[in-house]
């Protein structure tokens, strides 16, 4: 399980959290590459369809950052998020899925150090659990 | 709950006649015994068939999304507040209706009323507290309270919210010791043994969408499952399909579910997915001290925010 | 004809002894009540049930079938190649089954195998299929099967037919595929006397059903004529359009065909599917002929009872098993809608 390197879905809103990646990848801050990020405009877009879609089609990992509440580019859009991330993460452990899978976090555009030390949090607990179990997609067999 | 119905009757042929509605949504019998069917009257002479009791487990709500013209209908505590969800949400507009209002004791569990009967059920009769079972050679008197269905035990308005004639008194509202008991039942259980307890609770459903169609905030054009750029959901019967959508289902519900319990009656294999709905519910009590559908001021939970809203979960 | 008969306390080890050479399916105990399906060696069919609420239906039409496999993968062998899936021909029998739910089958057969077209999936599942049927002594009170052509006791399409008569199992065997399960059981020859027994469980079970649906007029009226009734909004006003009676129903054929895919690997599906979905008839265009929701359900009940009453001129589509009746959530009732449908009176 040692060489285990999980797949960790990185949802980062172009704003805030996008930018902290950019930074800290031109100031050479290090985090192991795990991530596979996928750029929104807000964390507001960011739907529990598509979290789901990510850990149905193998991922190990969910993570979602945002800008810090009163900071979002778009006034409200991650105030929203709040709320729903809140319902979605509490649904998330109730159903039996290991609660470490799936992280938030609000980080500013220039938080690149805060980027690392998240990505690195995130990416250690998911090591820990290792491979995703549960709520993988497999195809249809032949009976 | 019988006793409502000649009230019923007399209002809805009241308004029909007036003209102050073209049609009064309630109940028929049903030619099951423990069934009443979705009725829709246009006449003073079909109001005649109008009936209330504890067979009544749909949710009238569904069927006023996006009609036109004046309708009446029957609604109990929780439809009222799917009513006023509604009226929010802009899916009908308070002026085009007139709200008949049952004050409710509750509605019957169809199961529990297949097992008391000792064979197969001619009629059931609901005079409140007791409930009257007969089928051929035999009779029995059943105490609601026995029988309640699993959503009215921890019913918290009973009486309608919103009505323009309610059809006797108020009833007292239900003194509940532990509201979500059977959330925090699976909250104890360890991860894996939640993830068991879904999967064998899903294990029957056949994607038949009852539940979805019971339901009357389940009113998306195209729903999430029928969406095929991308596809979210497979249509089969695969285990992680099935999770998906009730998952789903009950998230796109949050904040606007007031445990009706329509869809667990709709479901015909008997399953209990309000315990995904009912998670939600808990929820948005706890953290925004939110309950749905109580006033028109007031927007679902999952469509406003507070600036404080409580964080600790997020970095 | 051989009469044979079998203790129920033999009936087990009757059992175990025929799949050494047959797959079974049948119904089992299930969360407190029965379900019909595939069983697993060892599994034993329980005769001792009233119904099941999933219809037999999956041992001919499974609710999810893969057709045929696929990978893009450039490395695997086979790749940009369909790789249809082997047919399994392995002999199987669907023992416990109602004999009003064998006919239903044989309504199945008439959609997938026709001059035009043999549906390949479905006929290698029927084909080799041997239907060990169980007569209903006690038909529940939804049960109208015999006014749709069958009954509880219908032999018509069954390989052999059981009935329970005190601590035994009396049958008949009917068709040589029964032969062969009978001896491969190890079914004991019966006296002469049970095919009078049978007859006469049969006229009391018959005697015991007391709803009847009639169509007879339904077939000298045109289709516009009941097209155009004026009842259909009042009778899918309750309608949930859900898919409840069509998945419960024995007879109703409807399936979607969905490609899946994951990465490179694929695989083409076919799956149950209901006429009362909303997407059912929508064209590629975004036109729907049947946008509104009484629309669809009365183009179920003209399916079963008008449009396949016509076409295949052998009675309804529908062979009284009452499950669609007892599993509607809204109480629609099919027999109440055959019975408007044949009392309307079309005004000239």
């Amino acid at each position: 399980m040692s060489d285990f390197e999980p797949k960790i879905i990185t949802f980062l809103c172009n704003w805030c959290s996008y930018g902290a990646a950019d930074l800290a990848g031109v100031s050479r801050f290090q985090y192991p590459p795990s991530m596979r990020i996928i750029r929104v405009p807000c964390s507001g877009r960011v739907s529990p369809k598509m979290i789901l879609s990510a850990f149905r089609n193998g991922a190990d990992g969910v993570w979602v950052s945002g800008c810090h509440p009163g900071d979002c580019h778009y006034i409200s859009g991650n105030y929203y998020a709040r709320r729903k991330f809140a319902v979605l993460n509490e649904m998330f452990e109730y159903v039996g899925l290991e609660k470490d899978r799936l992280h938030f976090s609000w980080i500013s555009s220039a938080e690149g150090v805060k980027f690392a030390d998240v990505a690195k949090e995130v990416i250690d607990k998911v090591t820990k659990l290792g491979p995703a179990k549960h709520f993988i997609k497999k195809l249809p067999e032949v009976a | 709950m019988n006793y409502y119905t000649d009230k019923i009757k007399e209002i809805s042929k009241k308004i029909l006649s007036d003209g102050k509605v073209d049609t009064v949504f309630g109940f028929r019998k049903g030619s099951l015994g423990y069934m009443s069917e979705p009725f829709m009257a246009k006449t003073a002479q079909a109001a005649d068939k109008l009936v209330f009791d504890c067979n009544c487990r749909m949710n009238l709500v569904n069927y006023v999304t996006n009609r036109t013209g004046k309708i009446g209908i029957v609604v109990k505590g929780c439809d009222s507040r799917n009513l006023v969800t509604h009226i929010v949400e802009n899916k009908i507009k308070r002026d085009q209706l007139y709200i008949i209002g049952v004050p409710c004791t509750g509605l019957a569990d169809k199961d529990a009323l297949l097992e008391a009967a000792e064979g197969e059920i001619d009629s059931v009769e609901d005079d409140g507290e007791t409930v009257t079972v007969k089928g051929e050679g035999f009779e029995k008197k059943l105490s609601k309270k026995d029988i309640l269905q699993s959503n009215c035990r921890t019913c918290i308005k009973r009486n309608p919210v919103i009505y323009d004639e309610l059809v006797g008194e108020e009833v007292p509202e239900l003194e509940i010791e532990n509201r979500f008991e059977d959330v925090e039942k699976v909250e104890t259980m360890s991860s894996d043994e939640r993830w068991d307890f879904f999967n064998d609770l899903l294990s029957e459903c056949t994607r038949c969408y009852a539940c979805r169609n019971a339901c009357p905030l389940c009113y998306c054009p195209t729903c999430f499952v029928d969406e095929s750029r991308p596809q979210w959901v497979g249509k089969g019967d695969n285990e992680t399909d099935v999770m998906t959508y009730h998952y789903l289902r009950a998230f796109h519900d949050a904040g606007r579910c007031t445990d009706c319990g329509a869809c667990e009656a709709a479901c015909p294999m008997g399953i209990k997915m309000r315990y995904f709905t009912r998670k939600t519910i808990k929820d948005c009590v706890e953290k925004y001290g939110f309950e749905t559908g109580m006033n028109l001021e007031q927007r679902p939970a999952l469509d406003q925010y507070k600036v404080n809203d409580p964080d600790e979960f997020i970095k | 004809m051989k009469m044979i008969s079998i203790k129920k306390s033999d009936w087990a080890d009757a059992m175990k002894k025929v799949q050494e050479s047959y797959a079974l399916a049948g119904p089992v105990k299930d969360k407190g009540g029965h379900t019909f399906r595939e069983l697993e060696k060892e599994e034993v069919p329980d005769l001792d049930y009233k119904e099941t609420k999933m219809s037999p239906k999956e041992v001919v039409m499974p609710k999810t079938e893969v057709m045929f496999t696929y990978t893009l993968d450039t490395k695997k062998e086979g790749h940009h190649i369909l790789e249809e899936v082997p047919f399994d021909k392995t002999p199987r029998a669907a023992v416990g089954i109602r004999p009003y739910d064998a006919k239903a089958i044989e309504i199945l057969k008439k959609n997938f195998d026709t001059e035009d077209y043999k549906d390949p999936y479905f006929l290698n599942k029927y084909e080799n299929l041997t239907l060990v049927g169980l007569a209903e002594n006690n038909p529940l009170k939804v049960n109208f099967s015999t006014s749709c052509g069958t009954g509880p006791f219908d032999e018509s399409c069954l390989d052999i037919i059981l009935a329970e008569s005190g601590d035994e199992y009396i049958g008949k065997v009917l068709t040589e595929k029964g032969e062969k399960f009978a001896a491969a059981a190890g079914f004991a020859e019966g006296d002469s006397g049970i095919e009078s027994k049978i007859e006469e469980l049969k006229k009391a079970a018959e005697s015991k059903i007391k709803s009847s649906v009639s169509f007879d007029k339904i077939k000298k009226m045109t289709v516009l004529d009941l097209y155009e009734a004026p009842f259909w909004e009042e009778v899918g006003f309750a309608c949930i359009n859900c898919g409840t009676c069509t998945y419960a129903c024995p007879t109703c054929w409807c399936f979607d065909i969905q490609d899946e895919a994951k990465g490179a690997e694929g695989v083409r599906t076919r799956n149950w599917d209901t006429c009362m979905s909303e997407v059912y008839s929508v064209h590629t265009t975004g036109h729907d002929p049947r946008h509104e929701d009484w629309q669809r359900t009365r183009n179920r009940f003209m399916h079963k009872l008008k449009y396949y009453l016509d076409k295949y001129e052998d009675g309804i589509m529908c062979v009284g098993c009452g499950r669609c009746v007892n599993q509607c959530p809204v109480n629609i009732d099919i027999r109440k809608v055959c019975q408007q449908m044949n009392d309307y009176e079309p005004s000239k």
